[in-house]
């Protein structure tokens, strides 16, 4: 790998973040809402009102008011809520850290399940437990977020009583309250994932079982383990390291869902809750933050099959 | 007692459409030190007999009677678990492409190594000492650092070398070769025939060389058996098969291989120029240029065979004349100077693919690809079935799609396309080497019948050194983007000629008899 | 085309896809007919009916018949969703084919926006759209269209160049063919099986996405009877009568299943390969 192949990669992400942000702030600025009305009440004189629009600069022509709004973004200053007039960036970052316990969870629940999943499927191709583990995975990929979760709840929370139905508990708080409260936004979030990415998994797997070099280990007398070990795993998971970056931005709609579903304040509820409030800059930080951690992810993702994979060190 | 003893073995595949047999009472023998050639058009089932015999049939394979015997071990009543100690140390196989035989994701080395690991019980260390050894027993340059290196950085007959050397790592009993020379250029596989000539006389082992290719298995093997459909046909000593092949079908195969000497066009071209290039470059992006100053002309009713190498520039030259590429050069037609390809040019030069399954467009009929050079160089549609019957098709084919031909049905079409335009040149790009000998035959003898009705003269572009001689009056060797020798029919025969064309013609040696 | 159809049936998921689809098209176009009960009609001595013989997919908080609400509501939920996917996606395909058409530079930076695009969230960017235009069907069908076309662009530039490499559109260029031709009939032909199979696909994304921001209040509104919405309102008495909950999550989850098994048997039956 080289550093000329990162610093591209980075300007990928500097791109990418410098699109977002038009796309955000270009849909934010239509939004029919007014600021001004926003912040003060629909009570408020005219006289008053104008006064705010000119301290936020609403009267600036849309071009100025982004490049504010991003000046201000590149040093750090995501703004001030018009809803709790607290600074957004504070905020919002207190909630993706909550965001990322149930994000890593997830996935992590999604790797150790999906991936031994789709491989043994590719195994036993053909058979039963094939054709029973295709159906559940078409109905996994079927079922939204919030169909998951209601029907989790009726049935582990209020029929059973198994788990706490709502509420976030901080792990530093109670860990093994914390983990309570988590089994069911992360079973809910990962559930779609794993469907589709032991599909990919179960495809990718056949293709390399049916590779002239996986035939060829056979015929050198490997046993199965060292054949599925040494010569399918790897080749079987590269491809699936891009599905599994690629799904983050399918999770992190999920996350949103959930969040709202299970009330956990992470950054998917605070979404919810700026837009429903037309809440400007914290729409906009929301926003911004999301796209901050697809992008990088989707990078991640690229250096490590880089890394793996030896034929495109170069590109 | 023989290494291999395959007896009255029968196989069928199960598909859709019912059960379909595969090989028929197969019966072969290969004593110790031998060679036995298979020699098989495609869908004869040679490579299935390779598969029952390295005991990795796919899952819809039903095996009905027969016997498979390895020494005195019976395979078919080897267990899953006595096969892993078979296969790779009794038995081993080549396979016939190397660059899809070896995992692009672990070092040669180890790949080498396992097998020393797995059978002869050695350690890790002492596996790559051993395996550093092989590689440099089957003479590749510098071993130790290409034992580190992945796939993709070695070159394709290193790879095969690589293959190679692993089959022969633990002294087997029986080698199985799956055409390991077809996916290599011709100087390279020659390379590779000649090692395995000096490894098998060094080991003594005893090994099935299956090809399609009757003219190169009757130099490799001792003696050759001929697989059509599913039966053995004739088994004969390598020597005799071609001199005296007594089935018919034998001696269709003989007859279709393109022998060198047996010319198949007397008459001479017209004195009459048709095309000339000259300085022509071709350059893609950034890279150096596919072709430094190519010059070539032709006469009308000329053949003019390129040969050379892959990476050699046949293409590229291809595609400058056809405007596919972007060049520099000027290109004279009839004493007319094109600026830019303009109908009449385009017209007047048409050019036939390599593979029609990409050339002919899977979602047109038949008719609507003949109807478009029609439409364009002004013809009359209702010639189209005239057309499919010049090229020897029925006239119903006109409402078929691509893929309801066969691969030669299809090679068909692509050059009716061609002859709609009535054309002066035809580029032939390499149109024949998809094509099973037989068929191939028929297709060069529809090429010759097409000239001699309209007078085209051809560009024909070939690996096969063999078959040019037979149609080309002159041949134009390409090497590395240029033309490094232009000569005619009887002086290439006389031996003259550039000492690369004389490799090129070493490496393919004519069939014996 | 009816050659495909034919081997679409052929297919275990395309016969399956095909019958959840023709029940689909029939409780469209007849839900309001064969219902045995209005979908607003209120009962409130009926009120969490059970499932059973008077109410077979059981009552709501108002009394309000579930199967009814679920014929009617197939209506609200199933044209728009497809509606909405295959506008987006035919805008999407125009993109990927002149991003594929240009080529070079331009290529690049309509390739690298799209990915830019695609780094916001599909429900976060209808999120805010919808929040933008206003709540409501046509708004969320509008923002679902929105968020498909990124996505089928880049589908549609990899198939195209692809296609572009074939030697058919080569012969066609030496042939002295005209850009139009080229474009309409030697790739369009080959290009649009793919982009077809995967908005078939995203149909149940669409379905999926169409009832998640009906459900956070932001697509249809009450009374409709939306599925995602059915849900929604559902959510609070699922204590006293959790099939007023399920009966509507099944529907959703069937229409999605019927689409990906669509795509799925599609793959195949478009394949113009492996016949003989």
């Amino acid at each position: 790998m080289s550093l000329a192949w990162l610093l591209r990669r980075l300007l990928t992400v500097l791109y990418t973040l410098l699109v977002v942000s038009i796309v955000v702030f270009g849909l934010t600025q239509i939004l029919p809402a007014d600021a001004a009305v926003t912040l003060l009440g629909e009570n408020a004189t005219p006289a008053a009102l104008a006064a705010v629009r000119a301290k936020l600069g609403l009267n600036d022509p849309a071009w100025l008011q982004y490049w504010h709004w991003l000046s201000a973004l590149l040093q750090g200053d995501f703004g001030t809520s018009m809803r709790t007039s607290q600074p957004v960036g504070p905020a919002m970052f207190t909630a993706l850290g909550r965001s990322l316990l149930l994000g890593f969870s997830s996935l992590a629940l999604m790797l150790v399940l999906a991936v031994p999943l789709g491989m043994w499927a590719a195994l036993k191709r053909g058979t039963a437990a094939d054709l029973v583990s295709s159906l559940i995975s078409y109905l996994g990929v079927s079922l939204p977020e919030f169909v998951t979760a209601t029907l989790l709840l009726i049935v582990v929370a209020d029929r059973f009583q198994l788990l706490p139905a709502t509420g976030y508990v901080a792990p530093s708080e109670d860990l093994g309250d914390s983990i309570r409260h988590l089994i069911l936004p992360v079973m809910t979030v990962s559930l779609i994932l794993i469907a589709h990415v032991s599909r990919m998994v179960r495809s990718e797997t056949i293709d390399v079982l049916n590779s002239d070099y996986v035939r060829a280990a056979r015929l050198k007398g490997l046993s199965p383990r060292t054949v599925l070990l040494r010569h399918v795993l790897r080749n079987a998971l590269l491809p699936t390291i891009t599905i599994v970056a690629l799904d983050v931005g399918y999770l992190l709609g999920g996350i949103i869902v959930v969040e709202e579903i299970f009330a956990i304040p992470g950054i998917g509820r605070a979404l919810i809750v700026a837009i429903t409030s037309r809440d400007l800059p914290s729409i906009q930080a929301g926003a911004m933050i999301m796209a901050a951690t697809y992008a990088i992810a989707n990078t991640l993702a690229d250096i490590a099959y880089v890394l793996i994979d030896r034929r495109i060190r170069y590109e | 007692m023989s290494v291999l003893s395959v007896r009255d073995y029968s196989l069928d595949y199960l598909t859709r459409a019912g059960s379909q047999r595969v090989l028929q009472d197969v019966t072969l023998s290969i004593a110790p030190g031998e060679v036995l050639g298979l020699v098989g058009e495609s869908g004869s089932g040679k490579t299935s007999l390779a598969w029952a015999i390295m005991r990795h049939l796919p899952r819809n394979a039903r095996e009905s009677e027969g016997q498979i015997g390895l020494g005195d071990t019976d395979l078919r009543a080897a267990t899953a678990k006595a096969l892993e100690t078979i296969r790779g140390r009794r038995m081993s196989m080549v396979f016939q492409d190397p660059s899809t035989a070896l995992n692009p994701t672990l070092s040669i080395g180890r790949q080498v190594s396992e097998v020393l690991v797995r059978h002869r019980g050695l350690d890790e260390k002492e596996a790559w000492a051993a395996a550093t050894e092989a590689l440099a027993h089957v003479e590749l340059r510098d071993p130790a650092a290409l034992m580190k290196r992945y796939p993709h950085e070695a070159s394709g007959g290193e790879k095969q070398r690589v293959v190679i050397a692993t089959a022969f790592a633990c002294r087997p009993e029986l080698i199985v070769f799956d055409e390991p020379t077809t996916a290599l250029d011709v100087i390279t596989g020659a390379r590779i025939l000649d090692l395995f000539a000096r490894l098998r006389a060094e080991t003594g082992v005893a090994a099935l060389y299956i090809s399609h290719d009757l003219a190169l298995v009757s130099r490799v093997a001792d003696r050759v058996a001929i697989l059509e459909r599913g039966r053995i046909v004739e088994e004969a000593p390598a020597d005799r098969i071609f001199r005296s092949p007594t089935h018919d079908y034998t001696r269709r195969l003989v007859a279709a291989v393109p022998r060198p000497e047996h010319r198949l066009v007397s008459d001479m071209p017209t004195p009459e120029p048709l095309l000339s290039a000259e300085n022509i470059a071709v350059r893609y992006h950034r890279k150096r240029p596919a072709t430094a100053d190519l010059r070539i002309d032709l006469k009308r009713g000329e053949i003019l065979g390129v040969v050379g190498e892959s990476g050699s520039g046949k293409s590229s030259l291809a595609r400058a004349l056809t405007g596919l590429a972007d060049y520099s050069g000027t290109i004279t037609l009839a004493g007319r100077r094109i600026a830019h390809m303009d109908r009449s040019y385009r017209r007047a030069v048409q050019i036939v693919f390599q593979h029609p399954d990409s050339s002919l467009n899977p979602r047109h009929t038949v008719a609507e690809l003949l109807a478009r050079p029609l439409k364009l160089y002004g013809g009359d549609i209702k010639s189209i079935p005239q057309l499919l019957t010049d090229v020897q098709l029925p006239a119903g084919y006109v409402s078929r799609y691509p893929h309801q031909l066969s691969g030669g049905e299809k090679q068909r079409v692509a050059i009716a396309r061609a002859f709609a335009a009535k054309p002066q040149l035809v580029i032939c790009d390499e149109i024949t080497a998809p094509l099973d000998v037989s068929v191939q035959a028929s297709v060069v003898e529809l090429l010759l019948r097409l000239r001699a009705t309209h007078g085209t003269s051809y560009l024909f572009i070939t690996h096969d050194l063999n078959l040019v001689q037979q149609v080309a009056h002159r041949i134009a060797v390409m090497k590395g983007g240029e033309i490094v020798d232009l000569l005619g029919i009887d002086e290439l025969r006389a031996g003259q000629g550039h000492p690369y064309t004389r490799e090129l013609l070493a490496a393919a040696p004519p069939p014996v008899g | 085309m009816s050659d495909a159809l034919h081997r679409l049936t052929r297919t275990p998921q395309g016969m399956l896809g095909l019958g959840l689809l023709a029940v689909l098209v029939l409780a469209c176009l007849l839900g309001s007919l064969v219902a045995p009960y209005s979908p607003e009609a209120m009962d409130f001595a009926g009120r969490f009916a059970a499932p059973g013989v008077k109410h077979w997919f059981g009552a709501d908080q108002l009394g309000r018949d579930v199967l009814s609400r679920l014929l009617v509501g197939a209506r609200s939920t199933v044209p728009l969703a497809v509606l909405a996917t295959f506008s987006g996606a035919a805008v999407g395909a125009c993109i990927g084919t002149l991003s594929a058409y240009l080529g070079g530079r331009w290529d690049e930076a309509i390739t690298r926006t799209i990915d830019a695009v695609m780094a916001v969230p599909h429900l976060l960017l209808a999120l805010i759209l919808v929040s933008t235009l206003g709540k409501g069907s046509t708004n969320a069908a509008l923002a679902i269209a929105i968020s498909v076309a990124p996505s089928l662009a880049r589908v549609t530039r990899s198939v195209a160049l692809a296609a572009r490499q074939q030697d058919y559109v080569k012969a066609a260029i030496a042939r002295g063919e005209g850009g139009a031709w080229i474009v309409l009939r030697e790739m369009l032909p080959n290009v649009a099986a793919p982009v077809i199979i995967e908005a078939t696909i995203r149909v149940a994304f669409a379905v999926m996405l169409f009832a998640t921001l009906s459900f956070l209040g932001l697509g249809a509104q009450p009374p409709e009877s939306e599925w995602g919405l059915m849900v929604s309102e559902a959510r609070r008495y699922m204590h006293q009568a959790p099939w007023v909950i399920v009966a509507p999550a099944l529907a959703i989850a069937v229409t999605a299943i019927c689409f990906n098994l669509l795509g799925d048997g599609l793959r195949d039956a478009l394949n113009p390969r492996d016949e003989r």
